[in-house]
């Protein structure tokens, strides 16, 4: 089947590649943190949109000298990512979400010991979508697209926003429309390919992206040795995901099928559609503002929700949740979303160390037995 | 002395030469209060017996504050009463509760709010916030405890107790409403907020806005009254915000606030604010008064605890206190003590008694509470002007913010070093700690010490006591 992992890395060496050759010439590579960020506000001015979201042992070890040990990894990780990646050195400039405490006040250690710019753009934490709320927001995106057509040189104008939406809705109906083939009783894809498949198409332009997927679709289609397999249905939840955190899936699809996750760096970050509208930054206020939230959003009530309904069309068997040490917003919440979703569940808080690993072998054994 | 109390003929009473004190001899300075002055203080402007605040500090101990017994305190008869106010706020609550008053848990925001609800008759703001406190007074991780039941472990921010308090409905009424602020500020009491959230009957959830670098220069720009830059749409957006607090509460009460009624609310909360200034500003300058009654000091122009006229009052008193100290030089630690500005209050109160009995004094503070040390400008409009003042706030902005402030402080007091001390896991102290020691050594060049403050205990921990020791040490060296 199409991308198996050693393609999955040579698409990303040849995008790496392509991005250092395109700032050459001249273009902006602008990095983002999170799915709160909008990625067609960057595209639209005219630089390269790169997710910046690895995580990793060694990278976290040195993002310690910036951050106390206590910090959330992913923020750690990310500081030691801009040390050492060659991706994050390509970095111009950093657009980030003000989402979780951590996630806001990371930007200023970018600025302090990487001297990166970094457009902030505040998303007010309450998720009722009032008239004054959205205003503001609104007018954070305008501020962000007046800061990045600073660094491009070029203003997103409505006609480049109505395309970039265009492309990105593109992208994430593609992998919607793999991501479905995991509701029949012996799913076609795997979470893992799921993940990197997303991963991928975030790091991509859209059109490279669109073609994977294109591809990607049809082949996973064939049942192939999934047919008549009967295998714990599990989801897959918790803090952001990194791309270096897939050894975890992996461990846990030898003996279950994650057939769903509502992760930011999964499901949630193609689960719906920015609207297509007249004013296209109206459509981009709304759908950043409302989309399906973080568990930093006060109240998490449709976090809940989407998991619950998810678990039910999904036939889901069991919940592994698999947050980063530190990392509040999710931590809090183990025990309460146990009760709500009342199915049995995995809870892992662990950092990117390689120590560990082997008591979560441990633990998710033990807990795909249960099942 | 000076004092000021209710009207009426004060009975009279000298205190003793100012001095810190222990539990024990606090106790014996109680004895010698007369029982007419004991009878003159009450809170809610209250003649009833029940009212009474000024208890034997034995009583506070007996009902579970243990570690009263190890602190020092001033001697005054200002600060006996301050405490014996300051420990009396579950009762005062439950009094609340019992004689008709609405009681409203204002969470998260630190200063803003309270100003609002305090404006509504019959209305009384409290803050749950401030439990965090409590497991360090009772020597008790009980609270500590119910809130790893209900899923916040032990790597967090103390302020979890505030949740651990809802869930024993026995530190305050269940309140009527919860006003929940939540945003830019920091995530462990916003996780808090979350799941407290299902012990509350009705939860209010309020913007706090992130507070954007600008400079006053740019035509969006404007400054508060102590000088921080900020831009007018964010103000304009927490007005809308505040609007709907006012909303609610006039949901709840029935009662339709007038501007002026407000407006009358602002002017009230900024008598307590100029007082606290001014005791900052006499307290911090001279070794007049102690760091510990201080910081209850600072941290009551958040809500007053729970009775701002009776707070006020108690302020005239310590600033009366502290003024004819200063008139007449009178000092309780030594005028050649090491000075420091501390950034983060400390969870636990001993450690401000231990530096000081270590030959230092507080001469700053960046307490996270700045919005609640500034004045609201009364020729605004009254939302317009609390929406300002809480522009200030220390979580909303930078780390940089928060060192300016500290640094300014450290130079107007020729301070000696500064401590940062912190939260193992609390999301803002992780994050800002070493931003702001570092921008602190570079631009003052002095000596920071950076620690986390330990879980409830009777001491202080044995390493952090040397590590103090070795700070304190060190500073003395660069004499």
């Amino acid at each position: 089947m199409a991308l198996e992992r050693g393609e999955t890395t040579q698409f990303r060496q040849e995008r790496l590649a392509e991005i250092r050759s395109q700032r050459e010439a001249g273009r902006k590579v602008i990095g983002y943190l999170c799915l709160y960020a909008p990625v067609e506000l960057i595209q639209a001015s005219g630089a390269i949109p790169v997710r910046l979201s690895l995580g990793g042992h060694e990278a976290e070890i040195a993002g310690t000298k910036y951050l106390r040990s206590d910090a959330c990894t992913f923020c750690k990780s990310c500081l030691g990512n801009f040390e050492n990646d060659p991706l994050y050195a390509l970095v111009d400039a950093v657009v980030v979400a003000n989402t979780c405490d951590m996630m806001r006040r990371l930007p200023e250690s970018i600025m302090r010991h990487f001297r990166k710019p970094v457009l902030e753009v505040y998303v007010p934490r309450t998720a009722e979508a009032l008239p004054h709320r959205l205003s503001e927001f609104r007018r954070q995106l305008e501020l962000l697209r007046g800061g990045l057509g600073g660094i491009t040189g070029q203003m997103a104008e409505d006609d480049g926003l109505r395309a970039a939406v265009a492309s990105y809705n593109s992208i994430r109906q593609g992998l919607r429309a793999i991501d479905e083939l995991r509701l029949a009783d012996a799913p076609r894809v795997s979470e893992s390919r799921m993940l990197a498949l997303a991963a991928l198409s975030w790091r991509l332009s859209p059109e490279q992206a669109g073609l994977v997927l294109s591809e990607a679709g049809p082949a996973a289609s064939d049942p192939g040795e999934a047919a008549g397999r009967r295998r714990p249905r599990l989801m897959l939840g918790g803090s952001m995901l990194a791309e270096d955190d897939l050894w975890l899936v992996e461990l846990i699809e030898r003996r279950a099928d994650i057939v769903v996750d509502v992760l930011c760096t999964g499901g949630r970050s193609f689960a719906e559609d920015v609207p297509e509208t007249e004013d296209p930054l109206d459509g981009l206020t709304r759908f950043y503002y409302g989309r399906i939230p973080c568990m930093h959003r006060r109240p998490n009530d449709a976090f809940y929700d989407y998991a619950r309904r998810l678990a039910r069309e999904r036939r889901v068997d069991g919940f592994v949740y698999k947050t980063l040490l530190y990392c509040d917003a999710y931590s809090f919440e183990a025990k309460r979303l146990k009760q709500a979703l009342g199915l049995p569940m995995l809870h892992l808080d662990t950092d990117y160390s390689y120590e560990n690993r082997e008591q979560v072998r441990t633990r998710v054994e033990a807990f795909l037995e249960m099942l | 002395m000076s004092q000021a109390g209710r009207t009426g003929q004060i009975p009279k009473f000298r205190d003793p030469v100012p001095g810190r004190v222990t539990f024990d001899r606090w106790l014996e300075l109680f004895e010698r209060v007369p029982d007419e002055l004991i009878e003159r203080y009450h809170y809610y402007g209250n003649g009833d017996a029940w009212s009474k605040y000024l208890f034997p500090p034995q009583t506070f101990a007996i009902y579970g504050a243990r570690h009263l017994r190890r602190l020092k305190f001033d001697n005054s008869l200002a600060a006996l009463r301050m405490w014996g106010f300051v420990q009396n706020e579950t009762e005062r609550l439950f009094r609340a509760r019992q004689i008709g008053k609405r009681v409203v848990a204002t969470m998260g925001d630190l200063g803003a709010v309270p100003v609002i609800v305090n404006s509504f008759p019959d209305c009384v703001a409290f803050y749950p916030d401030c439990i965090w406190w409590t497991p360090f007074v009772t020597e008790s991780k009980v609270l500590l405890d119910a809130a790893a039941e209900l899923g916040i472990g032990d790597a967090t921010c103390f302020s979890r107790a505030a949740l651990g308090a809802f869930a024993k409905h026995s530190y305050f009424p269940d309140p009527e409403l919860v006003i929940a602020s939540t945003g830019a500020s920091c995530d462990d009491y916003s996780g808090v907020e979350q799941l407290a959230a299902s012990f509350a009957s009705d939860v209010l959830w309020v913007e706090e806005p992130v507070r954007r670098e600008c400079r006053m220069s740019m035509p969006e720009c404007r400054a508060t009254v102590s000088g921080t830059v900020y831009e007018v749409s964010t103000r304009n957006f927490l007005v809308k915000e505040f609007e709907r607090v006012v909303g609610r509460m006039e949901q709840l009460t029935g009662y339709n606030l007038s501007d002026d009624e407000l407006r009358a609310g602002v002017r009230r909360a900024n008598r307590a604010r100029r007082l606290v200034s001014r005791l900052r500003e006499l307290a911090y300058a001279r070794p007049v008064f102690p760091a510990i009654e201080m910081m209850v000091i600072e941290f009551g122009n958040l809500h007053y605890y729970s009775d701002m006229d009776e707070w006020v009052r108690v302020l005239e008193h310590l600033l009366a206190t502290v003024e004819e100290r200063v008139s007449r030089r009178q000092y309780v630690l030594d005028e050649d003590a090491l000075r420091l500005v501390w950034i983060t209050p400390p969870a636990d109160p001993l450690l401000l008694t231990y530096v000081e009995d270590h030959g230092a004094r507080i001469v700053g503070t960046e307490y996270v509470i700045n919005q609640a040390l500034e004045l609201m400008d009364e020729a605004k409009p009254p939302l317009e002007a609390i929406a300002e003042s809480f522009l200030a706030a220390s979580l909303i902005g930078s780390s940089r913010a928060r060192a300016d402030a500290a640094i300014r402080q450290a130079r107007e007091r020729k301070a000696e070093g500064v401590i940062i001390s912190g939260i193992l896991g609390g999301s803002h102290c992780a994050m800002e700690s070493r931003l702001i020691a570092g921008y602190v050594k570079a631009e003052l060049n002095l000596p920071v010490l950076e620690f986390d403050v330990a879980p409830p205990a009777r001491e202080i921990d044995r390493q952090l006591q040397t590590r103090i020791d070795a700070f304190l040490e060190l500073l003395r060296g660069r004499r």
